[in-house]
This record gives C-alpha cells, sequence and structure tokens, in this order.
C-alpha cells in the first residue's frame, strides 16, 4: 500500500486505523533505521533492540507528535536518542571505561557472522570507533548514507557549520589513524 | 590511491559490510505488528489479483456455456413448432390430393 505522508498521518491520527498505518510505517522505514543504528552499535542483535525500542518509543509517543517534522525525521531523532541511550547504558552496564567499550565492540565485529567486510573495511571500523559517539553519527550519515547537511541538522538538532566542521575533523582523524597504523 | 602504503579513502568501499539473517526484516515487521496489536485481515491475504481473474474466467465459461446451451434448445424448439403450425394449416383432403396427384405424375 503506497501511502502519501499525509494519508498515512491522518490514518495515524484515528484509533481505528491507527495500527494498520503504523504497520505500514514500520514497513517503510525499518530497513532505513535499521542500518542508521546498525553503523553505531554494530552487533545485529544489538541493532535489533535498539530498532524494537525505536518503534515501540515511536508507537507510544504518536500522540504527541504533531506533523511539525517529516515523519522519516521524527524517526530518525527517535532512533538517534534510543542508539545513543543504548550505548551509554552498555557502558554503565559494563562499567567499562569509554576505550574498553570500544575495543569490545570491534572484537565481537571481528567474530560476526553477519559483518562480510574486508580488511581495508574492518579497518575502516576500528577507526570509525576512536571517534566520540556524535562525531561516528556525523561520520556515517554523511560517508555512508550522503545525507545532505540540512538533512543532519534536522535530525540532530546541530547547526549545518558544526556538522560540516565535525565531518571534516573527523575525517582528519581516520586518516591520522591509518597513517598510525602503517 | 595510497601515499607511502598509508590508505586512503578511495580504496575504501562505500558499501556497508554488514549483512542481516534471512527474512529478518519481514519477521521484524509481523513482530511490531504483534506487539502493537494489529491483525491483517485475513481477506486481504486469501484474495490475491490471481484468484479474482481464475472467477471471473470461470465465471464467464459458466455463463457463455449456459446461455449456448439455452439457445440449441430454443432452435430446436422454434423448428418444430413451425413444422406443427405449417401442418394445422393445410387441409387433410389438400394433402391426401397433393400426394394423388402427385402420384398420376409420375405414372
Amino acid at each position: 500500500m503506497n501511502l502519501t505522508e499525509d494519508e498515512l498521518l491522518k490514518q495515524l491520527s484515528q484509533p481505528r486505523s491507527r495500527a494498520s498505518a503504523f504497520s505500514t510505517l514500520v514497513r517503510s522505514y525499518q530497513e532505513r533505521l535499521y542500518w542508521h543504528i546498525r553503523k553505531m552499535v554494530l552487533s545485529h542483535d544489538d541493532s535489533n533492540d535498539v530498532l524494537q525500542n525505536t518503534f515501540m518509543k515511536a508507537w507510544n509517543g504518536l500522540d504527541g507528535f504533531r506533523g511539525d517534522s517529516q515523519i522519516s525525521t521524527w524517526l530518525y531523532r527517535i532512533a538517534t536518542n534510543e542508539t545513543l541511550t543504548f550505548l551509554s547504558n552498555k557502558r554503565m552496564r559494563n562499567q567499562h571505561s569509554i576505550d574498553e567499550l570500544e575495543e569490545n565492540m570491534f572484537s565481537n565485529l571481528q567474530a560476526d557472522n553477519y559483518f562480510n567486510g574486508n580488511e581495508l573495511q574492518l579497518k575502516l571500523q576500528k577507526a570509525i570507533l576512536t571517534l566520540p559517539e556524535k562525531q561516528r553519527l556525523v561520520f556515517n550519515m554523511k560517508y555512508f548514507d550522503d545525507l545532505k547537511y540540512e538533512e543532519m541538522e534536522t535530525i540532530l538538532g546541530t547547526s549545518v557549520g558544526a556538522l560540516k566542521a565535525s565531518y571534516h575533523h573527523a575525517v582528519k582523524k581516520i586518516e591520522k589513524f591509518f597513517e598510525d597504523v602503517e | 590511491m595510497k601515499k607511502n602504503n598509508i590508505i586512503s579513502f578511495e580504496e575504501i568501499s562505500k558499501e556497508m559490510p554488514f549483512s542481516v539473517p534471512e527474512n529478518y526484516f519481514s519477521q521484524f515487521a509481523e513482530q511490531i505488528d504483534r506487539q502493537v496489536g494489529y491483525r491483517k485481515p485475513i481477506t486481504q491475504r486469501l484474495h490475491k489479483p490471481w484468484m479474482y481473474m481464475a472467477a471471473t474466467f470461470v465465471g464467464i465459461l459458466f455463463m457463455s456455456g449456459f446461455f449456448y446451451s439455452r439457445y440449441q434448445q430454443n432452435s430446436v424448439k422454434n423448428s418444430e413448432n413451425y413444422e406443427t403450425y405449417v401442418m394445422a394449416q393445410v387441409d387433410e383432403s389438400a394433402v391426401v390430393d397433393y400426394y394423388m396427384s402427385n402420384s398420376s405424375n409420375n405414372k
């Protein structure tokens, strides 16, 4: 079923059609959100948990969504917040330092059956893991998804100028990482 | 391109190096459907477009068979009616005269 954004919003606002419209919404956005999350948490199982939390938050928050932004922007925001919360909780639960969590994530990635990258892609993931979380978000959204800075601004709530600077710094850090490992 | 053996971005594929288990997304969507209490109407699953087409085709076949047999019955009935009608219009003695004159002409 191909609904326009307005039709979908209308159906989501009516109790009778809400669940059916939400089912359409999940099918429309699940893949994009999954990959957005997966690039940050790396493991499939963790991504699955965060994606579930994202959609359940969206379902419970439907009454609060007034349609001020696009549905995709709203969902991306929830997914981003859920991802950052998940990583923060994981860090607290394990009582690891920042480095230890990222080191664990990288060693899990090496053993992951659902990682099928080559040696260079693995090195890039290792380099990305050295970035602060927000910078990682910006780098992933620009480098892999090629999102416009204006879109990223509405999702992350950071100005275009700050995003450009953040991406630039991330690239420089990754290049430095490559120089150091060679 | 490599500069002094240093990895550069151009060498690295921008393809996502991750995969998901088979049918993951369809199963995920069904799981969320259950969590929000949504049940797909059964009719949606049973009534597929090819079923509508097949039903239409069978309907057309049935109707054509029905009309064709009606047409055949009518044409037989009409010819029988016509013969009875003609016979009723002719006087019996005229028929006898007709046959008699024919037999005398043949001699």
